[in-house]
């Protein structure tokens, strides 16, 4: 008689054990939540037209999710070519360093978003594909995944996306959330330089453009820069990367009036200071290059030994 | 890859040492502007010791890519195409970033765990299971 109660009372408890178990080792799920701003200025549903679709075959879902954003960006480029510009054989997979590189080797830029689902629902709206990656599985066995987020539904709570062998997925943003949060919710959009993300950070905007242009150059980063000072107009950075685009392309006049703005932004930034008088000495305006170099000099930090020596190549009338 | 950085580092150590001594004693190029990237990097502290470390990790990554099976006539353009803090990760840990693949390998348990997770709609490995 004991033991028959017994029985069904330790399954009862096992059971239980076991799905303790199951939610530490998940987490728990729950619905991801929009900041109070985002769901009021959002609109209720958005997609993004034009995605072209690419089905992933085997193990490829990073060069189709690259495809799919890249001809969204009107890069013209076949899932065939990325294959061996992304693709690890020995990881049978790609990784995110060599997706955002594969973004900047074909003219467009890289944002890593902020990790929110604010960020990914806004440059949804925006009308920009944005690339995830989801881990499907568990945290012991990961499956990677690779996946375009291009449309949401907030009253549905539903989002779509270009994933694997399927066009147009639907998924709740509950399940969605819960695959999307193990990859520390990263996602990143390919833009034309000129674009920026809704609400990117300034560091991460500099770092991402400035990271593009040491692999394409200055003269296709210029549109990015303008565009970076036009969002952030108080950044002195930004205004000393606009003038060294703006001189690597010849335009002297505009990069010492950038190198201007920028001290005029932050007055203690040597190094553009440097960059002033270097440019102003090269337009023949040696009593402002003098003026400029001096300040440079004054400046304590890592570029006052160039300054120095720039100064005195200047006075020997070099 | 350890002994390449073992036999690399003093010979780099040493380049670079010398190149800021006949720097000193010569006078510095300076018609040259200083670029976007290298005053972005010296904003950070140990500037010095973190361009070592780029061109090791790009000399790194490059061998770890050709033995991952990666085409010899890409590797170049794909390590140029890093920048130097991915090139850092990539050399530091390419075995334990996320390859995103699309496909899991499992046992007969792991897949009566995910099936039931899929289930519960904490993950999303079976199609049938939405």
């Amino acid at each position: 008689m004991q033991g028959r109660i017994d029985r069904p009372l330790r399954n009862a408890r096992l059971a239980g054990v076991l799905l303790l178990g199951l939610l530490l080792l998940t987490g728990c799920a729950t619905t991801p939540r929009l900041a109070e701003s985002t769901s009021q200025t959002l609109p209720r549903q958005a997609w993004v037209e034009d995605v072209p679709f690419h089905a992933q075959r085997e193990y490829q879902c990073g060069p189709a999710a690259l495809a799919m954003t890249l001809n969204h960006a009107g890069v013209d480029v076949p899932m065939e070519t990325l294959i061996p510009q992304v693709f690890i054989p020995g990881r049978e997979g790609s990784v995110q360093p060599e997706m955002l590189a594969t973004v900047r080797r074909h003219g467009r830029i890289p944002f890593v978003l902020n990790d929110s689902f604010d960020a990914l629902l806004t440059e949804i709206a925006t009308g920009h594909p944005v690339v995830v990656l989801q881990n499907l599985s568990l945290p012991a066995w990961p499956m990677w995944h690779y996946a375009v987020a291009i449309g949401y539904d907030l009253d549905a709570r539903e989002l779509m996306l270009h994933s694997g062998e399927e066009a147009k997925r639907i998924e709740s943003f509950r399940r969605f959330d819960a695959t999307w949060a193990r990859s520390d919710r990263w996602a990143f959009v390919a833009l034309r330089p000129g674009e920026l993300p809704s609400g990117i950070g300034e560091q991460r905007a500099l770092q991402a453009i400035a990271a593009f242009e040491q692999v394409q150059g200055a003269e296709a980063t210029l549109p990015a820069w303008v565009a970076f000072v036009e969002r952030f107009p108080h950044s002195g950075m930004g205004y000393f990367a606009l003038g060294n685009a703006r001189h690597a392309t010849g335009d002297l006049e505009g990069a010492s009036e950038a190198f201007r703005s920028a001290v005029a932004q932050r007055d203690d930034l040597g190094v553009a200071w440097l960059n002033l008088g270097l440019t102003l000495q090269a337009q023949g305006n040696i009593g402002e290059a003098r003026q400029a170099l001096e300040r440079a000099v004054a400046l304590p930090g890592h570029w006052q030994a160039h300054a120095t020596a720039a100064l005195e190549r200047l006075s020997s009338g070099d | 890859m350890k002994t390449l950085r073992r036999f690399l580092s003093p010979l780099l150590i040493l380049a670079l040492v010398l190149g800021s001594v006949s720097v000193s004693a010569a006078p510095l190029p300076t018609s040259e502007l200083i670029s976007t990237q290298a005053a972005l990097s010296a904003e950070r502290a140990d500037a010095d010791r973190e361009r070592i470390n780029e061109i090791l990790s790009r000399a790194e990554v490059q061998e770890q890519l050709i033995a991952q099976g990666v085409d010899l006539a890409e590797v170049d353009a794909r390590v140029a195409a890093l920048s130097d803090e991915e090139a850092r990760q990539m050399a530091e840990q390419l075995e334990q970033l996320p390859a995103g693949a699309g496909v899991v390998g499992a046992l007969l348990v792991v897949f009566i765990v995910l099936l039931v997770t899929d289930i519960l709609g904490l993950t999303n490995v079976f199609p049938f299971t939405r």
